[in-house]
């Protein structure tokens, strides 16, 4: 058993196409891990009574890329066990029911890619440069995620 | 001479995504803020909501000192919502 042929990675993608579970899942399969854990973000129907039509996503992407290639290297430190990491985000337009992000993690042991997941999407909510509009019937919207501490938390 | 990119809500209210714009060397975050509505008076209606990020870094509106090369990217950034 050498693990050293098994190096930890990450593998971080922005793109417009539709994303998968499976493709993601597959990339942190690691022949040392019991675990892998997933995240997937999906887009919501309604938003404070409105029917959301669609989401369209735009991104600072060499900044988001180097954002969350930051998130993966604190996951690492505070997880040393972690194995692989993955995070792909959907830009342009997203319908809704389909995924805008999804995050999967492997690790030895259940716990730290759990816990790694978890991590990974509130900091991505708070610190990589991507936008979400909500498209309504009649208009639209910019979203603020309150984990952005530069938002006005009271509109 | 430095890489000014809009994002979002600022993209819409200053109308490009992108341009060059001749800012002094030294500069305070608030005083590059003040040069740029100046170019886009639309701006300054989202003042209290943004952050830039200089060489891609996040620096605040305020008193903090940038010390800019031609060439560096500025980035108007309003408030995210990834994931």
């Amino acid at each position: 058993m050498d693990e050293s042929e098994d190096v930890p990675k990450d593998f971080i993608k922005l793109k417009s196409e539709k994303l998968s579970v499976d493709e993601v899942s597959e990339l942190v399969v690691s022949p040392y891990c019991g675990a892998v854990s997933v995240f997937i973000g999906t887009t919501r129907n309604n938003f404070e009574g409105k029917k959301v039509i669609h989401l369209e996503y735009e991104a600072y992407t060499s900044m988001a890329e180097s954002e969350i290639k930051k998130i993966c290297r604190d996951v690492r430190q505070k997880w040393p066990s972690i194995k692989h990491i993955a995070v792909h985000h959907r830009l342009g337009v997203v319908p809704i029911t389909e995924a805008s992000v999804i995050i999967a993690v492997s690790s030895p042991h259940r716990a730290e890619s759990l816990e790694a997941v978890m991590y990974c999407i509130n900091t991505l909510k708070a610190s990589v440069p991507i936008w979400k509009k909500e498209i309504y019937e009649d208009e639209y919207s910019w979203k603020e995620n309150k984990e952005c501490f530069w938002a006005n938390s009271e509109k | 001479q430095v890489s000014v990119l809009y994002f979002a809500r600022s993209a819409e209210l200053a109308g490009l995504r992108c341009e060059t714009l001749r800012v002094p060397r030294q500069v305070t975050s608030l005083q590059l803020w003040e040069e740029i509505v100046r170019v886009h008076p639309r701006l300054a209606v989202i003042r209290d909501q943004v952050v830039f990020a200089v060489r891609q870094e996040y620096v605040l509106l305020g008193d903090q000192l940038l010390v800019l090369q031609p060439g560096d990217e500025v980035a108007i950034i309003p408030p995210i919502s990834g994931g």
